[in-house]
């Protein structure tokens, strides 16, 4: 069996799901290292997701409950307009990069740059925006997305700009008028998905300022925010 | 309406949805609902947990459009792959469900099943189905077996492998084999 072949295996585990352990490990690293440079592979991997797909026609279409759609169009407000109750974040110890084509942590030096990676941070943002309840709320450009029972939130935005040269975003958590540094970043065309872990206590806001890369975080005040989460 | 045609409607759909037009939003659930509802429901075995999944695979396309890349595929590639995901996500959750999934059915066509009344099925989605549906009589019982319990009962290789009490090796291979069969066949449908 030629490398291709064990990779092909495991392509096509991957697709249906149901690999686990090692093979997992296995797959996401030629994800990350091989596939995306790999033309035969990428091919593969778009050909098995097709068969994937049209798998689920196997199944027998069958009308949801009528109640589906009014309840989801309950749930359609318009984004921009969402606002979030008032909600308490705990210190956070640092800010974590999950994602993404793009994100970039300033502060672990860390890019996530492959698509499986992307993909799953991705993937993880979006189940916490789908959970029951869950809070979406616009922070400039970004949205910060947060559950209830979730120790953390995510800082999620497409169109994010890039900061001015030699400059970086920080972002604090705020207790009244006191905040608190948990990490920096610069978005990557846009793009930014960062996971914020926090526990639930003192801390009512989320600021987003702009300062200069490599300098000491200094505590700002709200008027140096440049983006916020209204509490 | 051919699958092309779909495909740049979906195209454009996906585009207003991006914008926030609820009516895009309607036409997607009003072209997806009924297949992503059959799927998950066929996984999940329960009408709670498959409305649970509808909703969420559809409500996480509202809230972020942009995950689906108009350059990796057909929307209908990306939501239905969500759909599953979401549903084996939630059949591995529920322990409680393997007992019912023996009795789901398994990949062998039914022949003389009809779409049940009051079903949406874009004429294209029907056409495709019997397309996958005369693929998978082509497949070995024993690759079929495999694709069943991976794709439709939400099992991991290696619960596979105990199930059927056969080296992993060989559940890796009979994967393989029949997804590769799977896509020339259904690339020829394409092409014809």
């Amino acid at each position: 069996m030629t490398d291709h072949e064990q990779i092909e295996e495991l392509l096509a585990g991957y697709v249906l799901r149901s690999l686990s352990g090692e093979d997992a490990a296995e797959t996401d690293r030629l994800l990350s290292d091989h596939v995306p440079g790999c033309l035969s592979c990428r091919e593969t991997l778009a050909a098995f997701q097709e068969v994937s797909a049209d798998l689920a026609l196997d199944a027998v279409p069958m009308d949801p409950p009528e109640t589906l759609l009014p309840r989801m169009h309950r749930e359609l407000e318009p984004r921009a307009r969402r606002r979030r109750p008032v909600q308490v974040f705990a210190v956070a110890a640092s800010v974590v990069v999950v994602a993404g084509l793009a994100g970039l942590a300033v502060t672990q030096n860390v890019r996530a740059n492959n698509g499986r990676q992307e993909a799953n941070a991705l993937r993880a943002a979006m189940d916490t925006a789908s959970m029951p309840n869950a809070n979406l709320v616009p922070v400039g450009p970004a949205t910060e997305i947060s559950a209830p029972g979730q120790e953390f939130f995510y800082l999620y935005g497409r169109t994010v700009p890039q900061p001015a040269p030699g400059m970086v975003y920080r972002v604090w958590l705020v207790a009244g008028t006191s905040a608190s540094f948990v990490g920096e970043f610069i978005p990557d065309e846009g793009y930014v998905n960062l996971q914020v872990p926090f526990d639930p206590s003192a801390h009512d806001a989320l600021w987003v300022t702009q300062a200069s890369a490599g300098s000491d975080p200094v505590a700002p005040t709200e008027t140096d925010a440049l983006w916020q989460a209204a509490s | 309406m051919g699958v092309r045609e779909t495909g740049r409607e979906d195209l454009e759909l996906h585009r207003r949805l991006c914008s926030g037009d609820r009516g895009a939003f309607d036409e997607l659930y009003r072209r997806y609902a009924s297949p992503a509802y059959g799927l998950a429901y066929r996984l999940t075995q329960q009408q709670i947990l498959a409305q649970d999944v509808v909703h969420d695979a559809f409500m996480a396309l509202w809230r972020a459009p942009e995950a689906y890349d108009p350059a990796r595929g057909a929307f209908r590639t990306f939501f239905l792959a969500l759909v599953h995901h979401r549903a084996v996500d939630t059949v591995r959750r529920e322990e409680r469900l393997r007992k019912r999934q023996e009795r789901a059915s398994n990949l062998e066509p039914t022949h003389g099943e009809d779409v049940a009344e009051g079903v949406v099925d874009e004429a294209f989605m029907g056409v495709r189905r019997r397309e996958v549906r005369a693929a998978l009589t082509t497949l070995p019982p024993d690759q079929q077996k495999v694709l069943q319990m991976a794709y439709f009962e939400g099992l991991t290789q290696v619960q596979i492998a105990e199930q059927l009490q056969i080296p992993i090796g060989t559940v890796k291979t009979r994967t393989l084999a029949a997804m590769k069969k799977l896509r020339r066949a259904l690339q020829t449908e394409d092409d014809s």
